[in-house]
């Protein structure tokens, strides 16, 4: 005990983080899947090695069902650290499920690019970009095409796969298409016509289980997806999924790594989140997964990062969406969708 | 008192497993979501006069309403045939007939559906053969659309109309369809002035149940309508799990609930002033 203290007198007058003890264990909540596998390997292993803290993977399904785990145990929290889309975040930020937090507390976040300190607001930042890309069939649709435009063609009718808003694919779509008419992606009223002429090429508005099965399955030719996911079924695929960031645009899709408020393990959460900022996490995990790393002292290969829409070339082509603005405008853009887009694709 | 006793446990699994949940989304159907999306601790019926208001909500609550009423209808008249089939049939056969009916509530709803997606889809058992028989040169659309949703609804339905069209038809005379055939009466006559209005009561029980599950139902709407298909359902599933407006969703959720009540609440007042006295 005494021994325990002086070791902990000695951390305080060092200065060292109190998360620098090790062992203990964390629950992680983010998303299942291949999200889980790859994170695991990457990202989690070299932690526990490192550490000795085990960490607990808790699937948390999508950002909407990981909020809802949160606001459910908010009275006893289970989950010490919590990935999830940042308009999902922001929620949780203002509902004071997660905490705030900045550099004083996780130095780390020192290194995060701007954009990825700002996306957190007051609460955590951002660990992963992502963004939307449109899929095709590689063996059905020559040559390999450029322009979301592709779509559009006659020959591909009924063989296209949407998500409709207000899943935010759908939404993304919304704005690079509005961006692209008007130079303005919240002029909705520029992507509306362009949408109603493509729905009745329109299969699906809700594809099940996604679009990359829905090609693979021949359903379909053509949908959108997000970078990273398609990118690695393109390689499982021996390319037979194509993936394009369309020359029309493309805006991010950006996750948040948040320390859960009144986590039990604080100490270890700190510690797992400053790893998870990590150059080298970040990096190990862009080289997997193709998601964008978001510390800016990640040092990822010119093959990985040109497969991600931070590569020099394809910055250029992201659209500054801000997705809190879009929270706003989503009820709005959801209603014109229903009115004027999918009752104009008559099946 | 002892009854009461026994009854205990199922009202307390009751009540901790519906009536504490539904309470509870009854209060977060009184709350507040900001404008960014964050619940607010409130008393208010903003939510519910934003829904009422809602044209989209009278075309949700059409849509929910037709398609289940349809779906029940169909699922019923598909459900007779097999009934009487197994209740005619010799006894020693009857519980196997039976249990051949209702087999498909032994396969998961999503299962099914996923079954209903490979056979009706544009590559899938129906087209390839429609097409390769040449009676069409384009795939049927049967899927991804109300058509799908009618077609995937009415097979889901089916099974528990069965269920309760064997228990209505088993305790039906059979002496009666007897006299009227020793009267003279053909086989339809038969059946329509005797059998059918005799069974009319199992008939009725069966669309309300039917009706009652088609209101509720979730993943066929989700899965073979494409996102073309709007029902009550769905949209509470998209406020709650998309838009995160659990208010909104809750709201919505007490409103479906309470119209159930009231339309089974009435039935069986109807029910009651049919009855013979």
């Amino acid at each position: 005990m005494r021994r325990t203290l002086l070791a902990a007198i000695a951390t305080i007058g060092l200065g060292v983080p109190a998360y620098a003890q090790g062992g203990g264990q964390i629950t992680l909540q983010a998303y299942a899947g291949i999200f889980r596998d790859n994170y695991t390997q990457t990202v989690i292993a070299p932690f526990t090695a490192a550490r000795g803290t085990a960490v607990q993977y808790h699937d948390g399904g999508t950002s909407a069902a990981m909020l809802g785990t949160l606001r459910a145990q908010r009275a006893d929290p289970q989950i010490d650290v919590v990935i999830m889309d940042v308009t999902t975040a922001a929620i949780a930020c203002a509902e004071g499920l997660v905490e705030k937090i900045d550099a004083s507390t996780l130095p780390v976040i020192g290194d995060v690019d701007q954009q990825g300190r700002e996306a957190g607001g007051e609460c955590g930042p951002a660990v992963t970009y992502d963004h939307l890309v449109m899929v095709y069939d590689s063996r059905a649709v020559t040559p390999a095409p450029t322009s979301l435009a592709a779509m559009w063609a006659p020959e591909h009718r009924g063989r296209v796969a949407l998500s409709a808003p207000p899943n935010i694919q759908g939404l993304a779509l919304t704005a690079i298409l509005a961006h692209a008419e008007s130079g303005n992606w919240r002029n909705i009223g520029a992507a509306m016509p362009k949408l109603r002429e493509l729905a009745p090429a329109v299969q699906t508005f809700d594809p099940n289980p996604d679009g990359y099965t829905l090609i693979l399955n021949n359903q379909v030719r053509f949908a959108t997806g997000w970078n990273a996911r398609a990118q690695l079924y393109s390689d499982q695929s021996q390319g037979r999924i194509g993936v394009t960031l369309p020359q029309e645009g493309t805006v991010f899709q950006i996750n948040t790594i948040n320390l859960v408020a009144n986590s039990k393990n604080r100490a270890q959460a700190l510690a797992f989140m400053a790893h998870a900022l990590s150059p080298e996490a970040q990096a190990a995990f862009t080289e997997r997964m193709f998601y964008g790393p978001t510390n800016s002292r990640a040092q990822v290969s010119a093959a990985a990062l040109g497969r991600t829409a931070l590569a020099p070339e394809n910055r250029s082509r992201v659209i500054g969406l801000n997705w809190s603005e879009m929270v706003r405008l989503r009820d709005s853009w959801n209603q014109r969708w229903r009115r004027e887009v999918i009752a104009a694709s008559s099946r | 008192m002892i009854g009461l006793l026994l009854c205990l446990p199922a009202a307390l699994i009751l009540a901790a497993g519906f009536v504490w949940p539904v309470l509870l989304l009854g209060r977060i159907s009184f709350n507040r979501t900001t404008d960014m999306g964050a619940m607010e601790e409130a008393w208010t019926l903003e939510t519910y006069a934003k829904i009422v208001t809602d044209d989209f909500t009278w075309d949700l609550a059409w849509n929910t309403i037709t398609l289940s009423a349809g779906a029940a209808a169909a699922a019923v008249a598909l459900a007779l045939p097999v009934t009487l089939l197994i209740r005619s049939a010799p006894p020693r056969w009857r519980g196997v007939l039976a249990l051949m009916a209702v087999a498909p509530l032994l396969v998961s709803g999503t299962a099914r559906v996923v079954g209903w997606m490979a056979i009706l889809g544009d590559q899938g058992m129906i087209n390839a053969l429609l097409t390769g028989l040449g009676l069409t040169s384009q795939p049927l659309r049967l899927i991804n659309n109300l058509t799908g949703v009618r077609i995937g609804l009415t097979e889901s339905l089916m099974p528990y109309c069965c269920l309760v069209l064997i228990a209505g038809l088993s305790r039906l005379d059979s002496r009666l369809e007897e006299a009227a055939a020793t009267l003279g009466a053909t086989r339809s006559r038969t059946f329509f002035r005797v059998t059918l209005p005799l069974a009319a009561p199992a008939l009725a029980a069966a669309f309300a149940l039917a009706f009652v599950l088609g209101v509720s139902a979730f993943i066929t709407p989700r899965l073979m309508g494409g996102g073309r298909v709007f029902v009550v359902a769905t949209e509470i599933f998209d406020l709650a799990l998309e838009t995160v407006d659990w208010p909104a969703a809750a709201a919505l959720a007490m409103l479906l609930l309470g119209t159930l009540v009231v339309a089974m609440v009435l039935r069986g007042v109807l029910a009651g002033r049919e009855a013979p006295r």
